[in-house]
């Protein structure tokens, strides 16, 4: 679901693709003919950001055919009388409506999802990206739940992550709500444990997510933004907004390898070592700790990451140092016992990769999560269904900006492409310009020819680009990515949140599409 | 005389998590290879992965800290720069308190730079305004 598998994240697009000659039965949920579906069972091109009506009327077809699994929800769930009156208006009908798919191919898909002996979901932006995002993941989960779908091999739930570390660094802490271990700071224990060990008393007080920051720029109360390896200029909806929020800035500090959009708007910019010239380790998106090593000797003048901050807090008066990564790590180790106390760089250098939890060095790993749903055993915890309810794209297509434009990421390209402007040469690379992927009716009605600039206006910005006209996407949809800042895709999307993660609208936005003449 | 040698590592650009043998001479990178005994790619990878490697090498990689002094940024010392930030930080936390100051981490660097990054907030500064782009 909401996830062009083959074109980001590749090596699980080609296992995926593998699997099915196999046997897998793939579903691919998406409102784009994306590659995937050449290798699915079967396409549900769905009308952006109507997940929940989709998933709901699946949870209504699963529970009046009685396909869901009762022993599992008695033991194990709370609140499925809730669900069932939650969905009780999602029929495959009214559904159908909503989602542009047929109420058979809705029922359809509910019955092979239920009766599969192991089904998974896999998803990735395209479920998070919404206003409503943490209510789809929610209703991912209701949907598991339902059918016993977790917990066991082959069936559960995977967010296929984007960036390689995007997961350990939530892990270690990165996080405004929790420590390293993904504990909530709130855990008096285990916040103390953190107290004891460095020495300071942490702050109960929660802090801002990125989305919040933003919006506390804007009324002045944060003065200072310290920013590591990371593009937020392009890379964040309504690019003229953010413009304007870090220019209020008192310090802006931007510690990275490029000058990127965000650096030249810095007070200081810090050069920091690239992937090639760090040691330590990475998290993947299947909770797999693995090495990075030093393949080169860094440029000169550049330093660690890790290094510059300890510099800079022995200075401000909290004496950190460390002589390497794998130092570190062993203070990761001791803390965080229960997640990582097994996983030494030297089991590491044996046995690739271990996921974590691991508490202790016999540990094997845990390759599955939530097995405790199938173990013989009295549940200890019941997890309770969510009940959510499918709220529609806050900007939806009218007169004036006909078009809703949804957003993404393409094969060769890689976020705000400061790295992946710098292919070996030799290397024949297909997509070397944002464009504007139009279907071929919308592009006859406009008079729009193959590669031919347009203007694309929303109510926040507008900028050119060339169309590409492809049957990927529906007559009324367009797409682009946001890789190249000669066409900064961001000045279009829209600046409206999940009121939870505070994730961005990104896949949905109101455009009007003009000719150049 | 040349050296050569070859480097088991991780991919540095998705989620994925593949296995890679890089072959480096005279301090480059001179190739990418899927590393068959990896467990997440066995031998495979993406166009990213096998070449899109050149920008570790690249001229324009930023060499040096700068300053913005009269509007522009400038180079300046390791030592300019950390008693900057650190005089400007510190009076900021002493005018305004610790959360007036916000750190977005990086997704990309290791699981060690990012735990020294939230210790960094969490008892230097005293704050837990930091996140990630776990929301982009």
């Amino acid at each position: 679901m909401g996830s062009n598998t083959t074109e980001a994240h590749p090596i699980i697009g080609n296992r995926i693709k593998k699997a099915a000659k196999g046997g897998l039965q793939i579903v691919v949920i998406d409102p784009r003919s994306i590659d995937m579906v050449k290798s699915a069972h079967k396409h549900l091109q769905i009308n952006v950001g109507t997940d929940i009506a989709l998933i709901n009327a699946m949870i209504h077809v699963i529970i009046k055919e009685g396909l869901y699994d009762q022993g599992f929800i008695g033991k194990h769930t709370e609140d499925f009388d809730a669900l069932q009156a939650k969905v009780a208006r999602y029929t495959p009908e009214y559904s159908a409506e909503l989602t542009g798919l047929s109420a058979e191919e809705i029922a359809e898909v509910a019955r092979m999802y239920a009766t599969s002996s192991k089904s998974m979901i896999a998803y990735t932006l395209g479920i998070t990206e919404h206003h409503c995002g943490v209510n789809n993941v929610f209703d991912i989960a209701n949907l598991a739940l339902l059918t016993g779908q977790i917990g066991k091999k082959g069936s559960g739930i995977m967010p296929l992550r984007g960036q390689n570390n995007v997961q350990g660094a939530g892990d270690m802490g990165c996080l405004p709500n929790q420590l390293t271990g993904a504990v909530s700071l709130l855990n008096d224990d285990y916040r103390q444990r953190f107290e004891k060990a460095w020495n300071v008393e942490i702050s109960q007080k929660v802090g801002d997510t990125q989305t919040r920051t933003f919006d506390k720029i804007e009324t002045g109360e944060i003065k200072a933004l310290y920013c590591i390896g990371e593009n937020p200029l392009l890379a964040d909806v309504h690019m003229n907004h953010t413009r304007t929020l870090l220019e209020k800035l008192d310090l802006l500090i931007v510690q990275d390898i490029f000058m990127t959009e965000t650096a030249e708007m810095a007070d200081v910019v810090l050069p920091a070592k690239s992937w090639g010239e760090v040691d330590g380790t990475y998290t993947n998106t299947d909770r797999r700790v693995q090495r990075v090593r030093t393949a080169i000797e860094a440029q000169p003048n550049v330093k660690e990451d890790w290094e510059i901050l300890c510099d800079l807090s022995t200075l401000m008066g909290y004496p950190m140092s460390y002589q390497s990564s794998e130092g570190i790590w062993d203070e990761v180790r001791e803390l965080a016992w229960e997640m990582y106390g097994g996983i030494t760089y030297a089991r590491l250098e044996n046995e690739y990769g271990i996921h974590y939890p691991c508490p202790d060095e016999s540990h094997p790993g845990t390759k599955i999560l939530h097995e405790r749903f199938h173990a013989d055993k009295e549940a200890e915890r019941r997890s309770s269904f969510v009940p959510v309810d499918f709220t529609p794209p806050l900007e939806k297509p009218d007169e004036l900006y006909p078009f809703t434009l949804t957003t993404g990421r393409r094969y060769e390209s890689y976020n705000t492409h400061t790295q992946t402007r710098h292919y070996a040469a030799g290397v024949k690379i297909k997509q070397t310009e944002e464009t504007l992927d139009i279907h071929p009716v919308d592009a006859a009605r406009l008079n729009i020819n193959n590669g031919d600039l347009v203007k694309v206006s929303s109510r926040r910005g507008s900028l050119t680009v060339k169309t590409k006209i492809t049957e990927q996407v529906v007559p009324g949809l367009v797409f682009m990515s946001f890789h190249w800042s000669e066409v900064p895709t961001n000045v279009l999307t829209l600046n409206e949140y999940d009121p939870i993660s505070g994730t961005a609208e990104f896949k949905a936005c109101a455009v009007k599409i003009e000719t150049i003449a | 005389m040349t050296s050569k040698s070859q480097v088991k590592t991780v991919c540095g650009y998705c989620g994925t998590g593949c296995g890679l043998i890089l072959e480096v001479e005279d301090n480059k990178i001179v190739k990418i290879r899927g590393d068959k005994e990896a467990p997440v790619n066995k031998g495979q990878t993406c166009v990213k992965g096998a070449f899109a490697y050149q920008y570790v090498h690249a001229p324009e990689r930023l060499n040096s800290p700068m300053i913005r002094k009269a509007g522009q940024l400038v180079k300046v010392s390791w030592q300019e720069a950390y008693d900057y930030i650190s005089n400007r930080l510190s009076a900021l936390k002493k005018d305004f308190g610790p959360d007036a100051i916000s750190m977005f981490a990086c997704a990309r660097t290791t699981n060690e730079s990012n735990y020294i990054t939230q210790k960094f907030m969490r008892t230097v500064i005293g704050s837990n305004n930091i996140d990630g782009c776990n929301r982009t």
